[in-house]
This record gives C-alpha cells, structure tokens and sequence, in this order.
C-alpha cells in the first residue's frame, strides 16, 4: 500500500470516528487495549498493553490515532497496563466466541465469494447461539459482526467469567461436539422381568437436553419421515445407512411403527436395530448442529478482541453490535457499510478487480483508474486490491 | 462441636477454632508432641496410602494436627506432595460426609458430629448453584466445570452431559464426587505457604522423614523405556486390542493410556501408536494423555492398580509374577530391573520416531 493511499485511509478513518459515537464495553478500565497504526509494509505491529488511561478518552483517541485495527481484552486485570501478563493479574474474562469464515468447513475458500462466505457464518453464529441461549442459559450476551469474515459472540454471564482455559475448553467441546460418545448419553436401568425372565436392562436416551436431545431430535424426525413413506421407499431409505441390510431395516422399520412411542420417550432398547440407528444419528447431530468455532479465541482468556464500532481496516467495514432480533435480517455488507463513505465517489487505480458485492449493488471492477463510490474505492484499498490516484 | 471440627479441620469454623484453642502454633509444634506425631502421620500416609490415617481419639490432637500438617507440606513445599496430600485429605472428607449423608439413625442429637448436605454446601457457597430436583440435583455450569475438571471419565465431560438452560443434573453420588473436588480445592489453596523458621525448626525430623518418603516414590516412577515385550499380561493384551482396531471401553483405555504415560511415553507417541485405531480420535486421546500427564489438570493420574484391573475384568493373562506384584507398575519395573540392560531395546528407538534428532533432520 502506498503512502498516499494510506493517508488517505488515516483521514477517512478520522472522519469516521468524528461523527461516530462509540459505546466501550463494560469495565473497559480493566481491560487491556491495542491498535495497529497504518504504517507500512504488510507486516504490521500492534500497539499492546495500554490500559484507557493511557489512552484518554476513547472517542478522542480514535480521532487523534484514527488506527487501522482496534481491539481490547476479553480480560479483566487489576493493572491492565503493566507490561508482562502476570504483572496484570488476570481478575476474570469474557466468554468470547469467534466464527471466521476461514475455520468454516462448509467455506470453500477461492470459491465461495464473501458474500456466500459471510452466508455460511451467518448459519452457523444462529447455530451458535442455540447453544449459548438454550443449553448454557447465557442471558449476556452481545452479538458482533466483525467487520471481516466473521462474528463475535462476547458472553458476560456473571457466572462464567471466573473460568479458566481448560474449562473453557470444555465449552469449546461441548459447542463443537467433540468428544461427544453415544454411549455417555445412553442411561442403563435394570428392569425386572415379566414372570420368570430374568431381568433385563432398558437404555434410554437422555432427552432433556445436551446433545442427548440433539440425537433424539435428528433421530425423531426421521423416524417420523420414515412412517410418511410407503414400504419400498422406507425400506431404501433405512438401508442407505452403513451396515444395514434387508433384514434390518425391516426390523427398524418394524420398530417404528409398533413402538413409535417408545422412541420419543428415548426408549432405544425397543429393538437392536433402533440402537444402531440412533447411534448413527448422534454422529449426524454432531455434523449438523456444531458449530465450529475458533478454539483458541474462546480458551485464551487474555485474548485481544475487535471493538465494537471500530473500522476493520482490512475491509473499511465497521465491526457492528447487532440486536438480537435484527440478526436474521442482517446483511454485513449493505448494513456495515460505513455512512460516512456513502455519499460521493472517488478515483482510484485498481490492480485487481472483479466482481465486489457491496451497499447492496454488485460491481464488476475492472484494472486501472476509474471513478467508484467510495466505499467500494475504500473495501478495493483496504484489501490491498487498490491505491488512491496519484493527485 | 470441637468432634464435628476434628472430623473435617478444613471448615472455616474449625479454622476459627485452631485459633482459640492454640493460641500460638510454634509453642504446639515444639510441646504437643502427639500434635505433632498425627500431623506427621497425616502427610507419610498421604503420599503412600491416599489416605490420612487413624484419627485420634482426643478430638484436640486431631483437630491441630491438620494445620501442623500443612505447615509440614509447606516445608517441603513440592507440587506432587501438595496435590497428593490435599487428594489423601479430600479423599479422606468424602468417606466421612458420605457416611454422615447415609446416617439415618433417629439418634441424631443436636451435639451430633454429623455433616449434612446443606452444611456443606453453605459452606462452599453453592447453595444457588446447587439444586435439588425429583431424581438428583442441577448444578449451575460455571460451578460444575472447575468442579468436574479432575473427574476421570469421559461421563464427566460436559460434551456428555444433558446441559440445559445453564444446568447440569448430576446423580447424587456424583454431586458428592464435586464437593469432594471442592474440599481438595479449599485444601490447596494457599499451600505452600511461608513457614516461619521458628516453626520449621522443631518439624526438620518429620520433614525429613517425608522427604524420604516421597524420594522412594519418585524412583518407581522414573522408568523411561518402552519395551513391549516385557508388559505385564493385562497391558499386553490391551495394546493387542488397540492395534487389532478394537473399541476399549473408557477403563480400558484409561489404564493403558495412563500406563504408556507413565513408562514415559510422550503424547505425540501415544497418539501415533493410537493412530492405526480409526476408533481413537486424535483430539480424544491427546486430550486423554494431557490428562493423565496433568498437564491439562492439577493432577497426574497414575497406572490403576491390580485390584482396580481386575474389578474392570481388564486382568488377563496373570502369571506367577503376577501373583506376587501389587501393581502393573511393579511387574514392569521388576521385568525391566531383571533383563540386562544391553539387551532392551526401547521401541521407540527401534521405530526410529519420537527420537527428537531423527525428527528434526528429516524434518526439511
Ligand atoms: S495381576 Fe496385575 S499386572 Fe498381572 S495381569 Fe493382572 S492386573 Fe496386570
């Protein structure tokens, strides 16, 4: 990136932060901060251990240093400006997750285009947030489009935030159902036999919750899906699973029609057959319902995490906190859109173009000088695809 | 209630108690000597036995015993004899709160030396995260994880637990199983403290005297050689049954993954002599191996023992060294300690993998 292009980023990024009010998260004065200036060269330092008070208030300091990246800490330190993490001492920390189209294995990088990619996230931060809503009960929660490929989910649930990175490691695993083994949700009762047989063991899924309810959920509805078909069409369905025959699926079939009940009930003892069904069914819940999440973001408790209300300066997008109910709707790259980069156009020199989705238009970028609207000028220069016009 | 303190010294009250009864603890250490001999046995017992030891009758020895106890840990001031001792204690707590919650004699009075649940529990301050329901008790997740981290078994993971709206429901013996994690968690804490040298003056005898004690256990716990041939009979068969692509039920794999570990293996080698197992994930068994290892948690785990195999079926095979050794550990040490040492042939070595030098030159 070239000088010019890069003062021309420092003063927008000022205008920006001029006319934006920018909300700081709770107990920000415990926190830890750190920029990325714009200065040269690919390679960029970042600016770490500052504590607000060095810093000044946060709004003139966005205006005074207009950086390129802003983040602070998950952490809460009695001294978040010391140099060393032990002189800090850690207090407690946000739960944080990340979902970055990168670690996504649904993303086919170099194929899918940001907009699909940012699609796919989108699914699997709902995904996300039906484990932090309904198993953990998280009533804090702040959901943040990152400004990049990705959302942030900052959790602050008074309860976990004293928890240290192994047990956060757990939440990782239990988010991403690693770990998870059929046999740990099955529970075994001994049940007394009728007359004189002796007395046999009944397994029953644990439906309340955790992945047991997952399992049961997938397995349910295809048991459900399977009683709508007709005797040919079950009987294939069943036996596209490995290791079911004829024989099996028959028997499976079988089951489900004369002990539906037994099923929902998490009853898996009703026949050999159902078991080995619903064993597969936990593996299809695991596939289907993680969500992958970036490990080491939610178990490093001193990690440094994008503000909210800053500019990315890899995209010129805002990292935006969005309203529980306005997720479903939200579209990162007409809504985080900058205001102040929407009302005039710009030239620059483009080196690699092609098409950019952007404020809710598609353009095809071609090479060399042309006039843009600025934020698609700025996304183009930010990504290094673009340099300002020599004057 | 001097008896209940001496039954569980570690109760804020019974600290509260320490205070008024000893009015200066370097004048106990250096008079009371039964004081001291309890305190002694407390700690030898500990590391050898996992447990604490008879009580004394005179609730007064007893109760001081425990802060002299821990003055002595603290002398020593070892990570391993702080976590075995404070295991030996919490271990030891459990036995006793697990027969107080089962007492349900009608002679209760209210002088009774018995713990409830709910005294317990106040006394951790779990009350809110700690509920009873019809078949067991919730336990809030921000409190259940600490709590379950040094739990063995893959039941214990929160992967495998029926989490729901920020609870986790437990059985109520595992309920027990976390207080006694929390009872090991309020005995740790604050060890090694600094221990004034007048008061360390009077102990050097019985410091020694552990000291001895922990050096004999740290030698049976140096072997570093992997020679397959000479596993005892239960952990030969176990391998055989990794290797055959066998699924090993969790007390299977624990006991030869916590035995590799012990011998010396590393994890990255334990993952790769797992590797042609497609039923060992990757992740499982380094989570496993960092496990046992302690490297994840406060504490190693080590080899069970013959009993503890052969209560899981995992003994097969004895033979006659078998008949006279008390542990896995032991028949390998023996049969190593046996052959001539030219003639072992660490696997690894042979393998040519996990060798660091190996490694880094073909590394390009
Ligand atoms: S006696 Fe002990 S060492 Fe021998 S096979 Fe049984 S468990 Fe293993």
């Amino acid at each position: 990136m070239e000088e010019r292009t890069r003062a021309y980023l420092r003063g927008r990024f000022r205008d920006h932060y001029r006319r934006t009010e920018i909300t700081p998260p709770p107990a920000a004065n415990e926190r830890e901060w750190g920029f990325i200036p714009w200065t040269e060269g690919p390679d960029t330092t970042m600016v770490r251990h500052r504590s607000l008070l060095e810093l000044g208030d946060l709004s003139e300091f966005l205006v005074r240093k207009r950086p390129r990246h802003v983040y602070f800490s998950a952490g809460r330190f009695r001294d978040p400006g010391a140099s060393s993490m032990a002189a800090k001492d850690w207090q407690s920390a946000d739960l944080v997750f990340d979902l970055d189209a990168d670690h996504l294995p649904s993303v086919t990088l170099g194929e899918d285009s940001y907009a699909e990619m940012l699609a796919k996230c989108k699914d699997a931060l709902l995904r996300l947030l039906d484990f932090l809503e309904d198993d953990f009960g998280f009533e804090d929660l702040e959901v943040v489009f990152s400004g990049g490929r990705g959302y942030h989910v900052h959790v602050r649930d008074e309860s976990v935030l004293h928890l240290e990175r192994e047990h956060r490691r757990e939440i990782v695993d239990y988010v991403r159902g690693i770990g998870m083994e059929y046999e740990e949700l099955i529970e075994t009762e001994t049940v007394a036999g009728l007359g004189r047989k002796t007395p046999t063991e009944r397994r029953t899924l644990e439906i309340d919750g955790g992945w047991g309810k997952r399992t049961h959920d997938h397995l349910l509805a295809f048991v459900d899906d399977l009683l709508e078909m007709d005797e040919d069409d079950a009987l294939d369905r069943l036996q596209e699973f490995d290791g079911f025959g004829e024989g099996k699926a028959q028997a499976a079939l079988n089951a489900a029609r004369n002990n539906r009940e037994g099923i929902e009930s998490g009853n898996v003892t009703v026949h050999t057959a159902i078991s080995q069904l619903a064993e597969r069914f936990a593996s299809r819940a695991v596939e289907r319902d993680n969500a992958p999440i970036d490990e080491p973001v939610t178990t490093d408790t001193n990690r440094l995490i994008r503000l909210p209300g800053s500019l990315h300066g890899g995209s010129g997008l805002e990292t935006m906190r969005l309203e529980r109910d306005a997720i479903a709707d939200f579209d990162p790259l007409v809504d985080a859109v900058p205001e102040t980069f929407t009302n005039h156009e710009i030239t620059v020199d483009v080196s690699r173009g092609g098409e950019v989705e952007l404020g809710g238009d598609s353009f095809t970028v071609t090479e060399g000088d042309q006039s843009l609207p600025e934020y698609v000028a700025v996304f183009l220069m930010a990504r290094g695809r673009a340099e300002k016009e020599k004057e | 209630m001097q008896r209940l303190h001496a039954r569980y010294p570690f109760l804020e009250a019974a600290r509260d108690a320490v205070a008024t009864e000893a009015v200066d603890l370097a004048t106990v250490v250096e008079q009371d000597g039964a004081v001291v001999d309890r305190a002694r046995e407390r700690v030898v017992t500990a590391v050898e036995d996992g447990e604490t030891g008879e009580p004394r009758r005179e609730p007064r020895v007893e109760l001081l015993s425990y802060p002299v106890a821990r003055v002595l840990v603290s002398m020593i001031g070892e990570r391993v004899l702080v976590r075995r001792y404070a295991r030996a204690e919490a271990a030891t707590a459990y036995e006793r709160f697990a027969a107080d919650f089962d007492d349900t004699t009608e002679l209760k009075s209210v002088q009774s030396t018995d713990l409830d649940l709910e005294t317990l529990l106040t006394e951790f301050d779990l009350t809110d995260a700690v509920q009873a329901t019809a078949d067991g008790y919730r336990v809030g997740v921000g409190t259940y994880l600490p709590l379950a981290e040094d739990q063995w078994g893959d039941e214990w993971r929160l992967v495998n637990r029926s989490l729901t709206d920020g609870d986790v429901p437990v059985t109520e013996d595992e309920l027990r199983s976390l207080l006694r994690e929390a009872v090991r968690g309020r005995i740790e804490d604050g060890l090694p403290f600094d221990v004034p040298d007048v008061i360390a003056a009077s102990l050097e005898d019985e410091a020694d005297e552990v000291r001895e004690v922990l050096a004999e256990l740290d030698l049976t716990r140096e072997i570093d050689t992997v020679v397959p041939d000479l596993f005892p009979p239960c952990m030969k068969a176990l391998l055989d049954d990794i290797q055959k692509g066998e699924h090993l039920p969790h007390h299977s794999r624990f006991a030869i993954t916590a035995f590799l570990a012990n011998i010396g293996m590393s994890t990255d080698e334990i993952v790769d002599l797992y590797r042609v197992n497609s039923t060992f994930g990757e992740d499982m068994t380094r989570y496993q191996t960092d496990h046992i290892r302690g490297d994840t948690s406060p504490t190693e785990y080590s080899t069970p023992s013959c009993a503890t195999m052969q209560s899981y079926g995992d003994c097969v095979n004895k033979d006659d060294l078998c008949e006279r050794i008390p542990h896995p550990m032991a028949y390998y040490e023996e049969r190593i300690d046996d052959a001539d040492d030219d003639d072992l042939e660490d696997w690894r070595e042979g393998e040519g993998e996990g060798d660091d030098a190996e490694q880094s030159a073909s590394g390009d």
